[in-house]
């Protein structure tokens, strides 16, 4: 369904910089989306187009379907709607504490006071400030600030968010939280626009990604699809992802194979694998083709877990009666990636699932979980990349458990899931503390057997 | 950060308590402490009220105490000379200097006193008002006094935005230090004004910049202020009924007493 819609918009400041060009943009309903280009470029002109903050001289933009209008009534329905996050949080911030900024929204929609609180409420505890509501913003950090503008217009509850680069000035921790935000937003069915310059993260952030270059719109389409075309960034102005180049390097020495695209580090070792190959002595009347059973294998034969069922493909069999095969493994004790659901916490379960389900590492997402931890000292390993974290020990081997909550928990799930889907290798994943979650308990090991090769 | 006595405030644990009653009590203490007639009970009142202060709002002493100097050393010099220059009786000191015979007498000593404690008490009040209850609890106050909305509104933005463009000051400043605008006195002159002249573009610009984000929340001429509801405690009620009734008693008791 679209959300947002332009057609052929155009913009002109009054001292004659043309900002925007014939632009023509669908936005899906629930979709994360960025706008990618250089400083300058009309991104942040377009979002207050979107908003209806400034009126277009040509052209018209729609919202669910019908054409904006610019009447006050229309207006303050837009606004509602469309949320947005301006670049300087101090721009934004403009009440004496952070509870009447976050009010001031919902305050201006009508609601009666008791709403408003809770509305003001819900936001602060979303974004993990509750305990900070009383203070005045200059006592806050650039990542506190960030958030409370967030929650001042999550508080309107709008069905878009857009976000004039929301992790410029922000520490690798601030921003990695403000994305967790995000996701958790996107999960529960807001649309995400957002704008930025950081090439990788609109790659591996993004569903959609619009490119934008001196007012005009040059490229878009799926990261992948547009991220690949050199000359289009170029034009832009813009480099390739670090992931995206990484890859293009190494398949071209011949060392990655298969996969289109990595957009997290695990994809990217993923496509490390090079083709499984052995040399294997097959019985006599073996013909190329046949599938074998090689059973179970550990130690140096297992590369991926510590034990693996490995069945392999005949490829070609060589006079003397050995053969090449592929080699198809399955882990059968890999690691695993839990999850946490920090809604239903218990500490002595948390340390109980530790300690008895051979935990090496944990880490948390989302403030409120991290907070947790904090309080009942329990120590985590990793508490930015938590995801692509997990799924890398997880691929050594190691079992990890997430402390996560809310709607981060499917997200974390799907996550990983999809990873376990893409790459075929295979390791436990599942909520724990959720019903019909996953066991957290190792199954006692079948006596595995090792086969002669 | 700059560290002002706004700051104090926000920290101090009085904070959360009734701002109508913090400020009856201070409006108490001023009116007492003016319309007494002897020392005794302005000191009274000077005494429990930075003991208040200091002790349940946490205010460090250090800064109390260097904070009263200032205006206590103005109210001296202006007590030494009522005591030297007024009042007539028996005379206490005398003594000549160059000349010139100088004398304290009874009336003016007695006089000079009752104006250091009177000054003394009304500086404690005021700065409990101000240690305690900083700027943000003082907008509800404003607001139920019936003051005009738009007043309110617009002291309350200057007050968020005294502080971004105090941060602002200070790094333009920095950035005109590091590159030697302050080596002597003309440089300074002229950077001092390029500081000044880029503060009001900045602080125009911030204007309009205002106006866009309070326009894309919704804004529709109106800033609501919720007030917090904040009960009187009956420990406080009654603390604070002793104190006034041992500050009027003393003071009843005290009217006829000359202490010199």
């Amino acid at each position: 369904m679209i959300i947002l819609e332009t057609r052929s918009l155009k913009y002109t400041y009054p001292d004659g910089t043309a900002a925007v060009q014939g632009i023509n943009i669908e936005i899906k309903k629930g979709k994360k989306i960025a706008f990618v280009g250089q400083n300058g470029s009309g991104k942040s002109t377009l979002f207050l187009l979107l908003n209806g903050t400034l009126k277009p001289q040509e052209g018209e933009i729609l919202f669910h379907g019908a054409p904006f209008k610019y009447d006050s009534k229309s207006l303050r329905e837009i606004r509602k709607s469309v949320g947005i996050v301006f670049q300087n949080s101090d721009d934004q911030i403009f009440a004496p504490t952070v509870y009447q900024d976050v009010a001031f929204g919902p305050a201006n929609l009508g609601y009666s006071k008791e709403r408003v609180d809770a509305c003001v409420q819900h936001a602060l505890e979303h974004v993990g400030l509750s305990r900070l509501k009383d203070k005045p913003p200059h006592h806050l950090s650039g990542g506190q600030k960030k958030r409370v503008a967030i929650a001042g217009v999550m508080a309107m509850e709008p069905e878009v968010i857009i976000l004039d680069e929301p992790l410029s000035n922000l520490d690798p921790v601030g921003a990695d939280e403000i994305m967790d935000l995000l996701n958790e937003f996107n999960h529960f069915g807001s649309t995400i626009i957002i704008s930025t310059h950081d090439v990788d993260l609109a790659y591996r952030w993004s569903d959609y990604v619009y490119l934008m270059s001196n007012s005009k719109l040059i490229g878009q389409g799926t990261p992948a699809e547009v991220f690949k075309e050199q000359e289009l960034l170029k034009k832009a102005g813009l480099r390739q992802p670090t992931t995206l180049e990484i890859y293009h390097e190494i398949e071209r020495r011949g060392l990655a194979y298969g996969k289109n695209s990595p957009k997290t580090i695990p994809d990217l070792v993923n496509t490390l694998k090079p083709l499984d190959l052995m040399w294997v002595e097959v019985p006599p009347g073996v013909r190329e083709g046949d599938n074998l059973n090689l059973g179970v294998m550990y130690g140096e034969y297992a590369t991926q877990s510590p034990y693996e069922a490995i069945n392999a493909t005949v490829l070609h069999i060589h006079p003397d009666g050995r053969a090449i095969v592929e080699l198809k493994r399955k882990g059968i004790k890999a690691g695993g990636v839990l999850l946490y659901d920090t809604d239903n916490y218990s500490l002595p379960e948390v340390r109980q699932i530790i300690t008895e389900g051979e935990i090496a590492f944990v880490g948390a997402m989302g403030k409120k979980s991290k907070t947790l931890a904090e309080q009942d000292g329990i120590r985590l390993d990793v508490t930015t990349g938590v995801i692509d974290k997990s799924i890398l020990m997880a691929l050594c081997g190691k079992r990890c458990l997430i402390l996560t909550a809310g709607g981060m928990v499917d997200h974390a799930l799907k996550r990983t899931r999809e990873y376990v889907e893409k790459s075929g290798i295979e390791f436990t994943v599942g909520v724990v503390n959720r019903e019909g979650g996953c066991k957290w308990l190792e199954e006692t090991d079948e006596k595995s057997g090792a086969l002669k090769i | 950060m700059t560290n002002i006595l706004d700051d104090y405030a926000l920290m101090s644990p009085l904070r959360h308590k009734n701002n109508w009653l913090k400020l009856t009590i201070v409006l108490f203490g001023l009116l007492v402490g003016v319309s007494s007639t002897s020392p005794i009970t302005p000191l009274f009142i000077a005494l429990c009220m930075s003991f208040t202060t200091v002790a349940l709002g946490r205010a460090p002493l250090k800064l109390y105490l260097k904070l009263l100097l200032a205006p206590v050393g103005f109210a001296f010099t202006g007590v030494v000379i009522i005591a030297f220059f007024s009042g007539s009786g028996q005379e206490i000191l005398s003594f000549e200097l160059a000349g010139y015979p100088f004398s304290v007498k009874a009336d003016g000593l007695e006089l000079a006193l009752l104006v250091l404690s009177r000054s003394l008490s009304g500086m404690c009040c005021l700065y409990f008002l101000s240690l305690t209850t900083p700027m943000i609890e003082l907008f509800a106050v404003l607001k139920a006094s019936r003051l005009p909305e738009s007043l309110i509104e617009l002291s309350m933005l200057i007050y968020r935005y005294i502080f971004v463009f105090l941060d602002m000051a200070m790094s333009i400043k920095y950035a005109q230090t590091v590159r030697l605008g302050y080596s002597n006195f003309r440089r300074s002159l002229s950077s001092i004004g390029m500081l000044g002249s880029t503060l009001f573009i900045r602080s125009w610009e911030q204007g309009d910049k205002l106006f866009l984000a309070m326009n894309s929340r919704c804004y529709d001429g109106k800033m609501t202020l919720f007030e917090v509801n904040r009960p009187v405690r009956a420990v406080e009620l009654l603390l604070t009924s002793a104190y006034f009734l041992s500050a009027l008693a003393l003071f009843y008791f005290t009217k006829n007493i000359s202490i010199v």
